[in-house]
């Protein structure tokens, strides 16, 4: 086995060892980063069951499109994640670099649609919670505050993640150019691979409920 | 020759990692053309079923979460199962409270 030519750390009792550790420890991180938005899941649920009526006006201001097509840019940007991973698993730095490239810049249209288009539209339609006067008017009014409430955090809190994930995908690209990653060991990669694809999943929790649930 | 080197350039795993690309966009398009229906309101969380698919296509597809030690599978059960806590034990409250109608005197 190649891997068996590749150091390790002294805590390990070999390379693997400590690859199979690191993917873990970053199953284990994702695992409370699972806590943390089940909280925001559970508030929609809470407030939904309560102001279906304001959730489902706040829900028809949303961009669909924008949503949509997001949606489309984060499954494209996994998969071009994940392929990357399988190209550095065949020895491949070049396909690896490309593959994390085309992710990088799908994530970043994500983040211009979401943060420089919608956002700007959202506020300029007065959706945010606190504007006065608010974008949705009537008896409907206090739930689709709470709906913007929800909309405003977790697409933030998503974003966030983002730009940590863009961040950390810049690092491989950079360490992968330096030549750091082989078939033998690509356990960087693989670690913030996991990362990218959960990111992914996020998102495809919050669409439906941000965008679907309340549009019918 | 030639052909032997480009198909050592090209990883064995790309054609599963497209069908699992392409179920997602189908399982997408099939969410998005659910949203559409006339649902009742109480009815209308039903449009994210296929949401839960497509979360396990991009775990077992991408994050190779059968794959990894065994370890792995017990972080991934275990944050489904406290998930399944917090908002089972979470909204049991809202989902089966009764309000009863209170007449305002005066």
């Amino acid at each position: 086995m190649a891997i068996a030519s590749v150091s390790h750390e002294f805590q390990y009792a070999s390379a693997s060892h400590q690859a199979q550790t690191a993917i873990a420890g970053m199953w284990l991180f994702l695992a409370t980063e699972v806590l943390l938005f089940g909280g925001l899941i559970l508030s929609w649920i809470y407030s939904r069951h309560f102001n279906p009526a304001g959730f489902d006006a706040g829900a028809h201001q949303t961009a669909l499109t924008i949503g949509t097509v997001n949606t489309a840019l984060l499954i494209t940007s996994s998969f071009a994640y994940a392929l990357g991973v399988a190209f550095i698993r065949i020895g491949s730095t070049r396909g690896l670099i490309r593959c994390l490239i085309l992710a990088l810049l799908l994530a970043a249209a994500f983040m211009v649609l979401k943060f420089g288009l919608e956002y700007h539209d959202d506020l300029a339609k007065h959706l945010f919670p606190t504007d006065t006067p608010f974008g949705v008017t009537g008896s409907v009014q206090g739930g689709a505050k709470l709906f913007f409430i929800f909309y405003f955090i977790s697409t933030t809190l998503h974003g966030v993640h983002m730009f940590v994930g863009m961040c950390l995908v810049l690092w491989i690209i950079a360490r992968a150019r330096r030549g750091d990653f082989s078939s033998a060991y690509c356990t960087p990669v693989e670690v913030v691979g996991l990362y990218w694809s959960f990111v992914d999943i996020v998102w495809l929790t919050l669409y439906p409920l941000i965008y679907l649930v309340g549009r019918g | 020759m030639a052909s032997q080197r480009q198909k050592a350039s090209f990883p064995p795993d790309a054609t599963r990692l497209m069908w699992m690309w392409a179920a997602l966009v189908l399982l997408g398009g099939l969410e998005f053309g659910l949203s559409f229906l006339p649902l009742a309101r109480h009815a209308r969380p039903l449009v994210m079923l296929p949401a839960l698919p497509m979360i396990v296509v991009v775990a077992v597809g991408f994050m190779n979460v059968m794959k990894g030690p065994v370890i792995v599978r017990a972080f991934a059960i275990a944050a489904l199962l406290w998930l399944l806590v917090l908002l089972g034990l979470g909204s049991v409250d809202a989902l089966t409270r009764i309000d009863y109608a209170v007449l305002r005197l005066g």
